[in-house]
């Protein structure tokens, strides 16, 4: 079957099997940053944003996006500059082995997109789906913390 | 995922259910979809995705109603999740998996589901909660009717869920027992009271993942229907709870954990309705 879905801001038609997973075809047209981690929906390694609200890409039929709008780790960036949560998990230095980082970083980003100033137990909870196997929450709450008051300092 | 042929996006649930009647067996009605990639039934081979039929709603009318589609994000997030008996969907269904799912989860897929450990279906239970189905016509039934049903084998379409006004008084609270933040339940419940002038003039408690599917627990809630609030009444539901589950041993708890389980969830969740204003009015 055949989808249209738009990845990163680009329009795609793309050729798919009814049961294949987005998490599948979005590394097989060459977006490596959404990762695999589990694929039962637990660690959140392969989040990304599905009409705005982040998801466990494994746990979504690949169909499902057909006419949806999809937001991998290399859509956050503008014109060259790195999303601002993505400048504050690397000032925090959040990324320890980084496997885990896209899958936070679409996290943090839909709770962003919704709360300006969030308090630390909204931020834990939004990240509760993304497990770090380097454990190391406490600079990725501060990072989140960081990139929550940059942008109501300079809202893009 | 391997077998599945076919995935339809009906437009709405008349059409939905001519897809699934024409293919019988072979296809299933998903939400979200989470279900089916962690449990996929054998011998299905069609997916029919419900999330474009137009249920995908949550309204204050005459109580709650809940579009089958309507994800628990947009439950908790609707204005209904933050008022209803004091937030309880929005506080309740913060407990259910993480917010990657819950973005994709719908109400619809747990009742469709009716997986035993589901958190959802205790408190839809004590929340007197009815449902509307389709099977060709419209009817509304109540959610014991429907798991029971379902248990019989019948398959309706889920269109929506109703819960009803809340009287003046009234208050419910959940609990759960889990091994990590967001594994599924060893054991959970739910308790709803309605209580005024210090008397309980409504009572339902439901406790789930036993480890069989959440039932109401009519032994218990006769302990506290028409008797005083307080703290010899709450203890003596708490056990009547206890002993009424249909507690068994499996993998995540014996049978006596999970009794204990149920006398502590359930003295919990009526000291918190207590002290959360159920009697206060």
């Amino acid at each position: 079957m055949t989808i249209t879905v738009t990845i990163n801001g680009s329009l795609r038609t793309l050729t798919i099997d009814p049961g294949d997973r987005l998490l599948d075809v979005l590394r097989r047209e060459g977006y490596m940053g959404v990762k695999v981690g589990c694929r039962t929906g637990d660690c959140g390694a392969c989040a990304v944003l599905l009409d705005g609200r982040a998801v466990n890409s494994c746990l979504v039929f690949a169909a499902k996006a057909d006419r949806a709008d999809v937001v991998t780790i290399e859509g956050l960036e503008r014109d060259g500059q790195l999303h601002p949560v993505q400048e504050a998990f690397l000032d925090e230095g959040a990324v320890q082995c980084g496997y885990c980082t896209p899958g936070m970083v679409i996290s943090a980003v839909d709770l962003l997109s919704r709360t300006a100033d969030p308090t630390e137990e909204e931020i834990r909870e939004a990240l509760s789906g993304n497990l770090c196997r380097c454990t190391g929450y406490v600079k990725q709450i501060q990072a989140v913390k960081r990139a929550a008051e940059r942008m109501r300092r300079d809202p893009r | 995922m391997t077998g599945i042929r076919e995935y339809l996006r009906p437009a709405s649930i008349e059409d939905a259910w001519a897809e699934l009647s024409a293919r019988g067996e072979a296809a299933r009605p998903i939400g979200g979809g989470i279900d089916v990639h962690l449990y996929v039934p054998p011998g299905t081979t069609v997916l029919v995705d419900l999330t474009q039929a137009g249920l995908s709603y949550v309204r204050e009318e005459d109580g709650v109603v809940i579009g089958a589609t309507a994800t628990f994000t947009q439950i908790r997030e609707s204005t209904a999740g933050e008022s209803y008996l004091g937030g309880v969907l929005r506080d309740v269904l913060a407990r259910v998996a993480s917010p990657l799912q819950r973005n994709l989860g719908t109400v619809g897929g747990t009742l469709g589901s009716a997986h035993p450990w589901s958190d959802v279906i205790p408190l839809l239970l004590v929340l007197d909660a009815s449902v509307v189905v389709y099977d060709g016509a419209r009817r509304t039934e109540s959610v014991a009717d429907y798991l029971a049903g379902r248990a019989a084998g019948e398959r309706p379409l889920l269109v929506e869920v109703r819960l009803p006004p809340a009287a003046a008084g009234s208050a419910c609270a959940f609990e759960k027992f889990a091994a990590t933040g967001f594994d599924v339940a060893t054991l959970n419940c739910a308790c709803f009271a309605t209580v005024r002038a210090g008397r309980c003039e409504a009572a339902r408690i439901a406790v789930g993942g036993t480890p069989g599917l959440a039932v109401k627990l009519a032994d218990a809630e006769g302990h506290l229907m028409g008797q005083r609030w307080n703290p010899k009444t709450i203890a003596r539901a708490a056990a009547a709870a206890a002993a009424a589950i249909d507690a068994r041993d499996d993998r995540r708890a014996t049978a006596a954990y999970r009794r204990k389980l149920a006398q502590v969830g359930v003295a919990r969740c009526l000291r918190r309705i207590c002290a959360e204003g159920g009697g206060t009015e």
